[in-house]
């Protein structure tokens, strides 16, 4: 249990965050641009994503404010500019004022005004710093708006704009160029997974040319978490899959998606599915990673241009069919569990069974929070929002309220399928003292693999 | 022409046209937007199955949620039933649409539709007591959010006003209810009240979007 | 002639009513006038006091029905009296005099009475084309209007075309019939609007400008507040079915044969000003919401016009209703259109998708 309350925690601005150390001065504003050529670019991009679904959505607000209640950051900082609805004001002014049904009315009698640089760079905080996107707000909002998505596309016009956070700005640019946000590029991957293989007598399969399943990584387990490697080839090579890892296709993040370049979104997801493509795949494995599994699973085929010609699950839906299926047969463990739903492949993602399906193969007992499965509360860190320093300290307030949570439980063990938010109960662990542990999902499976029921 | 007169007839046409055709615009004008395909494998059939659930999943707040927006909710419903009971069993207002469908139905005692239009006029003024105090709303809230209590309001004030006997010439006073009634309808295609045909729309669309993925909303 | 030197105190002695039932029949127009019974001992002096009122009465555009009610009764009365005493110096109906010489007496009344004589008006006035279409002995109603109004203490419309135009004004009012108050305005005028006007309301305002030298206290359209004031639906015994939502829907259902409200079959009681609930027509015999049909509004200016006596209140009145499919067709337009602009507004911002 945290005994240590945020307003005591020192931030810590020099330690390298994602390889990104705190600079003398934050370049939050990118780019040489004018104001004038920056709103330009905005409204190229807000333009793109005026439809029909994102129309509706902007119409039927009524500006009752019940999403600030299931805000994660509303509900830590208490700060009414962190109501869910609030972070989407520029865009739509923008849309009724351009798009809207009533576009020429307000344009001619200025009841919307133009959007302004300025307010952008005010919303800079709201669009980056305090939302993950993880939907908790649709899920009370009495009009079942998908603010989520939204953001999303609001990040977009923000990008062009010049106006990313400096770290996201900093790791984005870093992973369209080299192929990891945090360093992972091709060689270094190709050496950790030879690395893990040894250390763990597991049988590596890098850059075959044909298999049925791509496996894919996200750099924070190739980085931080690199037994999450060892363990899903274990656990492949017992279920006898054709897999492979491969050099020219590995990286599950997909941080153009994040920071909202939808130009490098594509360039990122494109290397994955033109691998897969090549190698003649049928399914492509993602990793313990939320945002990766709405990078490919739901935005990929878009991206692309058509349907894709594989199928995609995350781990713990590949781990929940083959425990179904009696692919795997797993030790009983037996402790009491609580599970941290990650938003992006539960609530987001649909996922949500997967992860119990596993546990209960387990033979945990397993204990579900308050506001839990479905209705889980985010983490604070997905998004991009553990990239920024700046807003560590809502996010160790909301850390604050997850570990409240999870310890109202009374579990011996905490479990998650997401590095992201490993990573974030990590850091935060330690920041606030928690003085438990994150466990990967994916790495207790393979440690409770019944090795000898082979197939 | 008195003032009841313009009321009832003229005021009363231009009224329904504008109501007419702004809704009519206003729909449209979203819905010929351009939208693109999902070209994500869904993981199950029948999403559409899920949009007709999305349209009553939020009629209350998940659980969690309850002590948070419960009273909001609440307030809401009160003046949402009130409306509605007023508008449908009171029977001069039944007599209004009976003229235009060709027929009536059972209605309830004056008695009673005035009890509930105090309540729905009290809820009305507690929701915007709300409005002003929680830090929320307030900073979210524009010009539309209080034209829309107003011109909600009006019609409750001056129709009890009106059966009550209080103005001082009662075809006056008739005639301001109905002239605020009209106020709402020509206000209703332009601001927030669109909501009553947006709920449809977004509910649905939500539903189906999130069946369609399997997650929930 | 000698009779007109009696007042009304030695009139009535002379016809046998006693100082008591004079008195009565006094504090019973106060009370219908909601004048304090401590006035009613003056009131009664002053009366008694009167001499004969000169009244002159002319008929325009009109059904004759006003003068019906007026002089309708089924045993003498002291109305009845009153109106006896008064000197009916012109009633075309009701004189037995025609023609050249009957037109005389208005001309004789007048002179000898400039500016006391009571001018009585029913029926409305037409205005076009030079007021031709009512012509009593080549004299358009018109000029005769304006003619004997000169010398009037005081002009009392009766009914609801004097005051207000009535049936001949509805639409499309053929002839731009007008009620008095529109022509002549630069005498005291009363209304007594009714289709047809009540007798007692015209009892009470003769006693009270024969009592008090003056018309009683009015309302906006001029008529007395003492029977004005209060709606039908004020004063109807059949409220408490309104309010408990008991209504005939129809005029031989079970709530018409109850006899509920009848609200639903058009009653414009709650917008009609007259004193018919509580004083009833005929001598109190029965009035039309008794007899289980709504109130039509009579005294209440174009009750003709509005879109009909069988239409509730509450219901809107429509004129054409093509209006509301051609604004749906519109809005489709419109919106058809705005979708046009935006998706190329989009595409001008986005420079194209």
């Amino acid at each position: 249990m945290s005994n240590t309350t945020v307003t005591e925690i020192e931030l810590d601005f020099e330690s390298k965050r994602f390889s990104v150390t705190k600079p003398e001065e934050r370049f939050d504003v990118q780019g040489d641009m004018t104001d004038d050529e920056r709103i330009e670019k905005a409204m190229v991009n807000f333009a793109k994503d005026f439809g029909r679904v994102s129309a509706t959505y902007m119409e039927a607000c009524i500006h009752c404010g019940a999403c600030a209640h299931a805000c994660p950051f509303y509900e830590a900082s208490g700060n009414p500019r962190h109501t869910p609805i609030w972070k989407l004001e520029p865009f739509k002014q923008a849309y009724k004022r351009e798009a809207g049904p009533l576009a020429f009315l307000y344009k001619t009698l200025n009841l919307k005004p133009k959007v302004t640089v300025d307010e952008l760079k005010e919303w800079q905080e709201l669009l980056y710093d305090t939302c993950t996107m993880c939907g908790r707000c649709t899920m009370i909002c009495p009009m079942s708006i998908d603010i989520a998505t939204l953001v999303g596309m609001a990040r977009h016009a923000m990008f062009h704009a010049g106006l990313v956070p400096h770290e996201l700005y900093t790791v984005t640019a870093k992973a369209q160029k080299e192929g990891s946000p945090l360093g992972a590029t091709p060689s270094v991957f190709e050496d950790r997974v030879e690395w893990m293989g040894d250390e763990h007598e597991v049988e590596m399969h890098i850059d075959e040319d044909q298999a049925d399943v791509l496996v894919l990584m996200s750099s924070i387990e190739i980085q931080k978490y690199p037994e999450s490697m060892a363990a899903t080839a274990k656990i492949l090579n017992h279920m006898g899959k054709s897999w492979t890892f491969r050099t020219d296709g590995y990286e599950a993040t997909n941080f153009g998606m994040l920071s909202g370049n939808t130009g490098w979104q594509k360039d990122m997801s494109m290397k994955v599915i033109a691998t897969a493509e090549k190698i003649g795949a049928k399914l492509v494995i993602l990793p313990e990673c939320g945002h990766a599994y709405q990078a490919l699973r739901w935005q990929g085929a878009n991206m692309y241009g058509k349907p894709l010609p594989f199928k995609i699950q995350h781990i713990s839906e590949f781990l929940a069919d083959a425990v179904d299926a009696g692919d795997l047969k797993l030790k009983t463990v037996n402790k009491s569990v609580a599970f941290h739903d990650p938003c992006q492949v539960s609530r987001r993602g649909g996922a949500t069974p997967a992860p119990r399906k596993v546990l209960e193969a387990l033979g945990v007992e397993l204990r579900e929070a308050e506001s839990g499965g479905n209705m889980n509360l985010c983490c604070g860190g997905g998004g991009g929002v553990i990239t920024i320093h700046r807003a560590d300290t809502l996010r160790y307030k909301i850390m604050a309220n997850k570990f409240r949570q999870l310890d109202s439980t009374g579990a011996e063990m905490m479990v998650t399928s997401c590095s992201n938010c490993r990573q974030n109960f990590d850091e935060s662990g330690e920041k606030l003292s928690w003085g438990k542990d994150m466990n990967s999902l994916l790495e207790l499976v393979a440690e409770n693999l019944v090795e000898d029921a082979k197939r | 022409m008195t003032l009841l007169d313009f009321a009832r007839g003229p005021a009363m046409q231009i009224a329904i046209i504008i109501f007419v055709v702004g809704i009519v615009w206003r729909l449209v004008g979203v819905w010929a937007l351009r939208q693109k395909k999902d070209l994500s494998e869904p993981r199950q059939k029948g999403a559409w199955i899920g949009g007709i659930k999305g349209l009553f999943v939020h009629a209350w707040p998940y659980k969690p949620f309850v002590p948070k927006v419960g009273t909001q909710y609440i307030v809401g419903y009160v003046i949402h039933l009130g409306l509605f009971i007023v508008l449908i069993f009171g029977t001069p207002h039944m007599l209004f649409f009976a003229d235009i469908v060709g027929f009536t139905w059972w209605t309830l005692p004056g008695g009673v539709i005035t009890a509930v239009a105090v309540v729905t006029t009290l809820a009305l003024f507690i929701a915007l007591i709300k409005r002003l105090v929680n830090p929320v709303q307030r900073m979210i809230s524009n010009f539309d959010d209080y034209a829309t209590w107003f011109v909600t309001t009006a019609p409750f004030v001056t129709g009890l006003m009106t059966t009550m006997g209080m103005w001082p010439h009662y075809e006056t006073g008739l005639a301001i209810h109905l002239l605020s009634v009209w106020l709402l309808l020509i206000y209703f295609p332009f601001g927030k009240l669109m909501h009553s045909f947006w709920f449809v729309v977004s509910r649905y669309t939500t539903g189906s979007r999130f069946a369609r993925r399997g997650g929930m909303a | 002639m000698k009779e007109h030197d009696l007042t009304l105190g030695e009139e009535l002695r002379r016809q046998g009513i006693s100082r008591r039932s004079f008195l009565k029949f006094c504090a019973g127009v106060a009370s219908s006038m909601a004048i304090p019974a401590a006035m009613v001992p003056a009131m009664a002096d002053s009366l008694a006091q009167a001499r004969r009122q000169s009244v002159i009465m002319m008929a325009y555009q009109e059904c004759t029905g006003c003068l019906e009610s007026l002089t309708r009764s089924f045993a003498p009365t002291l109305e009845n009296l009153i109106f006896n005493f008064v000197s009916l110096d012109f009633q075309h109906t009701l004189q037995a005099a025609a023609g050249d010489q009957a037109i005389e007496a208005i001309q004789t009344a007048m002179e000898e009475n400039w500016g006391k004589y009571l001018l009585l008006v029913d029926g409305s006035i037409p205005l076009k084309d030079d007021g031709i279409y009512s012509v009593s002995h080549g004299q358009s109603h018109l000029d005769s209007l304006r003619e004997l109004s000169e010398g009037a203490a005081a002009i009392v419309s009766i009914g609801t075309c004097a005051s207000f135009g009535g049936v001949g004004a509805a639409n499309p009012n053929p002839t731009g019939a007008v009620g008095v108050d529109q022509i002549i305005t630069d005498k005291p005028i009363l209304n007594v609007p009714g289709c047809p006007p009540m007798p007692e309301v015209m009892t009470g305002v003769l006693t009270s400008f024969l009592a008090f030298g003056a018309l009683p206290e009015v309302d906006r359209l001029k008529r007395p507040k003492a029977f004005f004031a209060d709606t039908i639906h004020d004063r109807c015994y059949r409220r408490t079915f309104y309010d408990q939502g008991k209504f005939a829907y129809s005029f031989d259902d079970e709530g018409a044969r109850k006899g509920w409200c009848l609200y639903p079959l058009g009653c414009k009681g709650p917008i009609t000003h007259n004193a018919c609930a509580t004083l009833k027509f005929n001598q109190g015999v029965s009035w039309p919401i008794q007899s289980g049909h709504g109130c039509i509004g009579c005294s209440e200016p174009d009750f003709w016009d509005k879109e009909g006596f069988y239409k509730p209140l509450s219901a809107g009145q429509w004129g054409t209703a093509e209006g509301i499919a051609i604004a749906a067709a519109a809005g489709v337009a419109l919106g058809a259109a705005s979708a046009v602009m935006s998706r190329r507004n989009q595409d001008k911002i986005s420079g194209g998708k």
